[in-house]
């Protein structure tokens, strides 16, 4: 076993160019792979984490959204609620002033009709009573004492009805 | 034991079966890293994408738990170069190896592609001592002291460079810590470190290999006991290239950091 000088200094020349070959097309490369993909980790937990804040914002924003919604919404139910009742008074209103002239209306005729009636039925009993009396007592009254005796009489008919 | 096969050119030494090994290592480290990164990912890595990544963070964090997370980066490619490159290295010896024998016929020099591995003289006494000649191919780099001594001068260079140029004032008043004294015990130190990384994953693979070797003159009853070794020197290989690297960062940090509390 001797200490070779050409083997000593080959070793040395080899590893230096396998240094150099593999820092330049072997190491390089793979830092700068490693330092990107250390990059797109870090990118992507940024990202992810800007994701997070953006949903919670949403989500906020969401909540507010139904918050109003159902606010409207009672409100909305509560005005339907007044308007109804409102209009049902307002009809029930209006039924009874209808009703009520209605009655007001019937009574009135009633009441027409009752005069009439009994204006027609005074100058019947007039004409009637005239012939009656002309024809029992065939004696002549005049025209004054007869409308005084019509009267007398009717007068107690009106009475007695 | 098995010689290895150094030729002679000019005076100057080659051992064929180092050159080899550190060849097949640099081409399967760097293949192996390549295709790692062949198919990059952000969203969807590849398995083979996604150890490469475990490795770098196994390296951040041996680098982090030493040095402040800023400074390290600059030093993770280092330390994977480091650990892939030692780790392979220290694999590439066990699964098999390649040996060629020299005949007992054999006279005169033995060559390869014309050049001379042993001398007819060298040859002719190895007879003579009733050796045995045999030539190991294939070895982990690691095995060689030649290797790991390039490995550990190139971090004992860069540690003081970086001590040096980074951190000067505090660098060259920590050989003189705590009381000037101190300085030959300091600089013992700093020469010991160097040859401790060297010679621990030397001693550690070639004990590995030695005892592969050893196991192999068994024969057929050896194969479980091989079997054994080998998957222990894959936790060896693997421990000690975490060590040659965890070391390196430590050595690299005690230079550079300016601790406060000094």
């Amino acid at each position: 076993m001797n200490f070779q000088w050409t083997s000593f200094l080959y070793a040395i020349i080899a590893f230096g160019i396998l240094y150099y070959l593999l820092n330049k097309y072997a190491f390089g490369p793979l830092f700068g792979i490693m330092e990107k993909r250390r990059q797109l980790i870090l990118q992507q937990m940024e990202s992810a984490e800007q994701n997070r804040k953006e949903l919670e914002k949403h989500l906020e924003e969401q909540k507010q959204v139904l918050q109003e919604a159902r606010k409207e919404a009672y409100e909305m139910i509560e005005q339907a609620k007044r308007t109804g009742a409102r209009q049902a008074e307002e009809i029930v209103q209006a039924a009874r002033e209808e009703a009520s002239r209605l009655r007001e209306e019937a009574l009135r005729d009633i009441e027409n009709e009752k005069n009439k009636a009994l204006a027609a039925l005074k100058a019947q009993v007039g004409g009637l009573s005239v012939l009656i009396a002309s024809k029992i007592i065939e004696k002549q009254i005049d025209e004054k004492s007869h409308q005084e005796l019509i009267d007398h009489y009717l007068q107690e008919v009106g009475n007695r009805s | 034991m098995h010689e290895f096969p150094v030729v002679h050119i000019g005076g100057i030494g080659f051992d064929l079966s180092s050159i080899i090994a550190i060849t097949v290592s640099f081409v399967i480290t760097l293949v192996l890293a390549l295709l790692a990164v062949r198919n990059l990912s952000v969203d969807n890595p590849s398995k083979l994408q996604n150890f490469m990544e475990w490795v770098v963070e196994f390296v951040h964090n041996t680098i982090a738990s030493t040095m402040p997370l800023e400074k390290a980066k600059r030093y993770i490619s280092l330390g994977m170069t480091l650990i892939m490159f030692i780790f392979i290295s220290n694999l590439l010896g066990l699964p098999f190896g390649i040996v060629t024998e020299v005949s007992e016929s054999h006279h005169g020099p033995v060559t390869v592609a014309g050049l001379e591995i042993a001398s007819a003289d060298e040859v002719e006494k190895a007879h003579e001592d009733g050796k045995h000649l045999a030539y190991a191919w294939w070895k982990s780099p690691t095995a060689d002291l030649s290797v790991t001594a390039g490995l550990a001068s190139i971090v004992f260079v860069l540690v003081h460079y970086l001590g040096l140029t980074q951190n000067t004032r505090h660098y060259l008043k920590h050989y003189f810590k705590p009381y000037p004294i101190f300085f030959p015990i300091n600089i013992l130190e700093t020469l010991t470190k160097p040859l401790t990384l060297a010679l621990r994953l030397f001693a550690n693979i070639f004990a590995g290999e030695v005892l592969i070797s050893t196991i192999l003159l068994l024969d057929v009853f050896g194969i479980p006991l091989l079997g054994i070794w080998q998957g222990f020197s894959i936790f060896v290989g693997a421990i000690q290239a975490f060590l040659f690297t965890i070391l390196t960062m430590v050595y690299i940090s005690q230079a550079t950091v300016h601790e406060e509390g000094h």
